[in-house]
């Protein structure tokens, strides 16, 4: 069966605005996977074409010593298909880097460039210990999540959220098997949709120290982070061991096939 | 205004066997800050990709290989990724026989040596010191990062050009080659050392200056015994490199090859360098 893929996309990135229009097409046959455009332009969606003129992103006014070292907005417009199976998608993306120093920050949701950047302008540059009792923010709880995958901790369960549509078309459920098609170039593999996490205990501590942005890529486990503790903002490495609670008010970010963050608290 | 057409094929063969292929063509024309790229097909620039993937199909004949074909209204340009057992290099046609012959003999030995003395002298062979230079002054010179003092004895043209990956991507100042030299410089290599056979990756983090190679494949040397090395990372300063370089000897190796990545964005740098010693002691 072949796979088509009709898409429109407007990507600002760093002050170049791209517009990209691309059909293609791909498909499977045992081990052999095989791709290219589609010669045809039969789509008719240009929504995302509409929406150039309001992607740049907001100008945000940082201390003078953060510089902002990347800035990326997406909207995109796909439509898919796979066999009798069709399905339309609207994607919109952005994708911050911010740097002070030596630190830097990676942001992938609008609304949490202002506190992130506080956080960052106030903070010292000398690792220190991590508090014993911490929460990890909904940005950082999404990033993890999908590295939880095989090794969940206890007290805490790693779920599939059902309602994405998969790479061959397929509603997922919350206990079925999906594979995941991040572009039509790529064959699909097999992936949790919208993961989230849940634990019985679901208040969270709120007078904790929080873990308000990752300083870099999680590894063993081991989350290098920004944490801020009254007043103090300092980096940190802190080893994941045991989750005590994780809030049931989540947000979507746009990490693997999804990933549903949350506040908890170690 | 500028107009860039491209065509690209890529095939993946595991086992002898055609896993992967992969036809991308588009077009991008680009008006100050603004850019638009379609997937509009140029005929002529497929047709030269098949016809170069055809030739590299039957030249460049390796059990694990891709091979990737782009074709511009400039140039077409093949390269090709071999793999042994956990050993891999870029090379091109022009240079596959004597690259293939390399990477068997590297991933023909395996690993004795148990621990690695980063204290010992580096001895940076194949022109693997070329990866070393890409990350210590090709991509600090990408970032416009102020110049540091290197040996006088080394010299390294890297001239840079907006290159991009496709047409979907925005062009950015990249490196189109490193060719390190030396003149008047001496070597002597010493009895006990670690000699670099072939590195598997590096990056350089503009934060901190700081460059990360990951090498693939190295032994340790003691006079006449060499054993193999497992894979070990070694992490510097720009500047700790520059003040490690203690010498040079003969005209520059072609590096296999180096396949940069910067902003997601993946290109080939030819990539030359003499024999080398370091010494971070």
């Amino acid at each position: 069966m072949i796979y088509r893929k009709r898409g429109r996309s407007v990507r600002w990135e760093n002050g170049t605005l791209i517009r990209v229009s691309e059909n293609g097409w791909a498909r499977e046959e045992g081990d052999f996977f095989e791709c290219g455009p589609l010669r045809d332009d039969s789509v008719a969606e240009r929504g995302a074409f509409a929406m150039a003129e309001d992607l740049p992103p907001r100008a945000w006014t940082f201390d003078p010593e953060i510089r902002v070292e990347r800035r990326i907005v997406t909207h995109g417009i796909a439509e898919h298909e796979y066999g009798e199976a069709r399905w339309t998608e609207e994607t919109h993306r952005v994708h911050i880097a911010l740097t002070r120093g030596a630190l830097r920050v990676l942001i992938d949701r609008e609304e949490d460039v202002a506190p992130i950047a506080d956080a960052l302008a106030r903070a010292t540059h000398d690792e220190r210990e991590p508090p014993p009792r911490l929460r990890l923010a909904p940005n950082v709880t999404a990033a993890l999540l999908p590295l939880l995958f095989d090794v969940a901790p206890p007290n805490v369960r790693l779920v599939q959220s059902a309602g994405a549509i998969d790479a061959y078309g397929n509603r997922v459920g919350e206990t079925s098997v999906h594979f995941y098609r991040p572009s039509y170039r790529v064959r699909p593999v097999r992936a949790p949709f919208d993961l989230r996490l849940e634990c019985d205990v679901t208040e969270i501590e709120r007078d904790r120290p929080l873990a308000v942005a990752l300083l870099g890529p999680i590894r063993s486990l081991v989350l290098p982070v920004l944490i801020r503790d009254g007043a103090r903002v300092y980096p940190s490495r802190v080893r994941l061991h045991r989750i005590d609670a994780v809030s049931s008010e989540r947000i979507w970010y746009p990490y693997g096939a999804g990933s549903f963050g949350a506040e908890l608290m170690l | 205004m500028t107009h860039y057409a491209v065509a690209t094929l890529e095939e993946l063969w595991s086992n002898d066997r055609l896993m992967e292929r992969r036809l991308s063509h588009g077009q991008a024309t680009q008006n100050d800050a603004e850019i638009l790229a379609t997937d509009v097909r140029d005929d002529a620039l497929v047709e030269a990709c098949e016809r170069a993937m055809s030739e590299a199909r039957v030249q460049c004949v390796a059990p694990h290989r891709r091979i990737v074909v782009e074709a511009t209204r400039e140039s077409v340009a093949t390269i090709v990724v071999l793999r042994d057992a956990d050993c891999s290099l870029v090379t091109d046609p022009a240079h596959f026989a004597r690259d293939s012959a390399l990477l068997q003999s590297i991933a023909a030995i395996p690993v004795e040596a148990s621990r690695v003395d980063e204290a010992l002298p580096l001895v940076w062979r194949n022109g693997s010191a070329a990866v070393l230079l890409h990350e210590a002054i090709g991509h600090p010179l990408e970032h416009a990062h102020a110049a540091i003092a290197w040996p006088s004895w080394l010299d390294v043209d890297v001239p840079l050009a907006m290159r991009r990956a496709s047409f979907r991507d925005v062009p950015m100042q990249r490196m189109e080659r490193l060719v390190a030299s030396q003149r008047g410089a001496s070597l002597e290599v010493p009895r006990q050392r670690i000699d670099v056979l072939l590195v598997d990756g590096g990056a350089y983090e503009p934060l901190t200056e700081t460059v990360t190679l990951h090498i693939a494949a190295a032994d340790l040397v003691d006079g006449a015994n060499a054993q193999r090395l497992p894979p070990f990372t070694l992490a510097k300063t720009r500047g700790e490199i520059a003040r490690a370089l203690a010498g040079a000897e003969g005209e520059p190796i072609r590096y296999p090859g180096v396949i940069c990545s910067r902003e997601g964005q993946e290109l080939y740098v030819p990539s030359f360098a003499p024999l080398m010693l370091t010494v971070f002691a």
